[in-house]
């Protein structure tokens, strides 16, 4: 998973073929007055970016469509060498949200809400947190297949909430509880979609730090169960 | 389902080829065996325990063809009244003499082939049937072993009457369901066809609503193309607020990828759309598949959110969510207050934090 970020700022590798978007990420990553992400690398295709200082780059930034093709298939193979995948698109419907977290990227923006979320969601992936912006919460929540895993109602509330996208101060003000539980809920969700499917370096990291931060305790990584292993419990 | 052209049309086939089993079991047995019963009256052994016999075989057609006709089920313990229809058999055999074994007297072995048509009619697959006409046959076969009559012209009779009756009685059975089941696929085809033809033709209004709209973003597109080629200052906050609400349209329309719009998100939709082009910025995200709800619901659910999307000045983000038996709809929009009207079976929840108001809607109610 490369070297301890946070030592410096993040370093981020983007692959867009739009070089409009790049410039947009550019600004973005300027605005924020921590200035917690440096841009080290960026190009039109996967190769071209991980042939220079993209290689070791804390995070890539991976728009879903390069050139009219869509490269979800590849995401799995890079996050298998250890990287952090945080994918960005316009394809926001929960299939592809869906397919693209499954292949183990850190987390998915949708195009209509990269701004408010891209710097924060960028730094949480490369410190290997939790991070679910507002339309993959929808995505989550629409999930059907039986693999899915099981959420209790606070937590699909605060999910839903979120989704609808108040924020995260008026989501805890709604359901009654402080605005860290309803990171706790929503963060939790993450992780227990990171606890399912194929294994990925990306996964077991969140795991691992979600123990570190506190979030879960160990012996939960095994009592997880899916929706599909308790067919009594609702949807 | 009555509104079901498939289970009606399929329904109407299964009924006539049940009745018509019927009538062919009850002219057989009136006709022919009731005459071989009086005409053998005095060669039987014990004629009474044949007549018995043949009362028997009325209780058991009619039971079968209650629960054909009536509980269109198979009967109740079903190898029950299959073991006394064997019964029938074993007695008239036993009331025959040797002499009269498979000859016209002993006329169950042939005729309760057609109570087997009768009380295994609902069975899926003819195996029971099968197994049921296999053991009249080895009754027959071992009745007339026991009594030392098994010759080889007694063996040949038995052949030829055990291949007529199981062929008419087996043939009839496969046929006539093999008909329903032909009648109720080609009802099931035309039922799709028919389907496709109004999701091809709603599909087809869609494309062409999209195209329009599409030609509408390229004008305005090219408008803004333009003033920036022509040197227009990017910095002008009007030209940003224009370029703003012309991407999020863009990407609204590529993100409509639902051939056939749900009823509510198309009012959802459709209202956005007039929102932008008053240069408002929307997001519209719907969600799960709404389940189909009666137009009071969906306008009890839509009233509220369209109220605010209309009164939105600059931005507004509309969500849809259906899942797990719920449909929420909700709208987060700079928008001014509103009074909300009470809606049977709907809650509507109201939320304003600042400059942004938020309305969400559920259904149902609980």
């Amino acid at each position: 998973m490369g070297r301890e970020p946070l030592a410096g700022p993040v370093t981020l590798a983007v692959v867009d073929d739009h070089p409009i978007a790049i410039d947009g990420i550019r600004t973005w990553l300027s605005r924020d007055p921590l200035g917690r992400v440096e841009l080290v690398a960026s190009g039109a295709t996967i190769e071209s970016v991980l042939r220079g200082p993209g290689a070791t780059a804390d995070v890539l930034l991976l728009d879903l469509e390069l050139h009219g093709v869509m490269v979800i298939d590849r995401i799995a193979e890079l996050c298998a060498e250890g990287r952090r995948v945080v994918v960005y698109s316009g394809h926001e419907d929960a299939e592809t949200i869906l397919a693209v977290l499954d292949a183990g990227a850190s987390t998915f923006i949708a195009k209509s809400e990269n701004e408010q979320y891209c710097v924060d969601t960028i730094v949480a992936a490369a410190t290997d947190r939790p991070s679910v912006p507002p339309v993959m919460a929808g995505a989550y929540l629409s999930d059907t297949r039986p693999q899915r895993p099981r959420l209790s109602d606070r937590e699909r509330e605060a999910l839903l909430l979120w989704f609808q996208s108040m924020s995260k101060e008026s989501v805890a003000r709604r359901m009654g509880i402080s605005e860290a539980t309803v990171r706790q809920y929503i963060d939790r969700v993450r992780v227990k979609y990171a606890k399912m499917g194929r294994p990925a370096p990306t996964k077991t990291a969140l795991l691992a730090r979600a123990i570190e931060d506190g979030l879960i305790q160990a012996h939960e990584i095994r009592e997880y169960r899916s929706f599909a292993s308790d067919p009594e419990a609702g949807p | 389902m009555t509104g079901d052209p498939t289970a009606y049309v399929a329904g109407r086939y299964e009924r006539g080829s049940s009745v018509a089993a019927l009538v062919i079991a009850a002219c057989w047995h009136v006709g022919y065996d009731l005459t071989a019963t009086v005409t053998n009256w005095s060669v039987y052994r014990w004629p009474a325990a044949v007549a018995g016999a043949w009362l028997a075989y009325v209780v058991i057609g009619v039971a079968g063809a209650h629960a054909l006709l009536r509980t269109r089920r198979t009967v109740t313990a079903v190898w029950g009244f299959a073991g006394a229809a064997l019964g029938i058999d074993v007695i008239v055999l036993a009331a025959c003499p040797p002499g009269e074994m498979l000859g016209p007297g002993d006329w169950p072995w042939g005729s309760i082939g057609w109570l087997g048509v009768i009380l295994f009619w609902w069975r899926r697959g003819p195996h029971e049937l099968i197994v049921f006409l296999a053991l009249n046959g080895v009754v027959m076969l071992a009745g007339t072993a026991l009594n030392g009559v098994l010759d080889r012209i007694s063996l040949a009779r038995f052949l030829m009457v055990l291949v007529g009756s199981v062929t008419l009685q087996l043939g009839y059975s496969v046929a006539t369901h093999a008909l329903t089941s032909a009648a109720r696929r080609a009802a099931q085809l035309s039922a799709a066809r028919a389907e496709a033809a109004a999701a091809r033709q709603v599909a087809e209004q869609v494309h062409a609503d999209r195209l329009s709209r599409y030609a509408q973003v390229r004008k305005a597109a090219a408008e803004l193309l333009t003033a920036l080629a022509d040197g227009a200052d990017p910095a002008d906050p009007v030209l940003r607020r224009d370029c703003a609400t012309g991407a999020a349209w863009l990407r609204r329309l590529i993100a409509e990828t639902d051939d056939v719009p749900d009823p509510l998100v198309h009012a959802l939709r459709a209202c956005a759309y007039d929102a932008e082009r008053r240069g408002v910025v929307v997001s519209l995200l719907p969600r799960g598949t709404v389940p189909e709800l009666p137009l009071d619901t969906r306008r009890a659910l839509t009233e509220a959110p369209l109220e605010a999307l209309s009164r939105a000045r600059s931005e507004a983000r509309v969500t849809v969510f259906a899942g797990a038996g719920e449909v929420v709809v909700s709208v987060v929009a700079d928008a001014d207050d509103f009074p909300i009207r009470r809606i049977e079976g709907v809650r509507i929840t109201k939320y304003r934090e600042g400059e942004v108001l938020w309305v969400e809607s559920r259904w149902p109610d609980r």
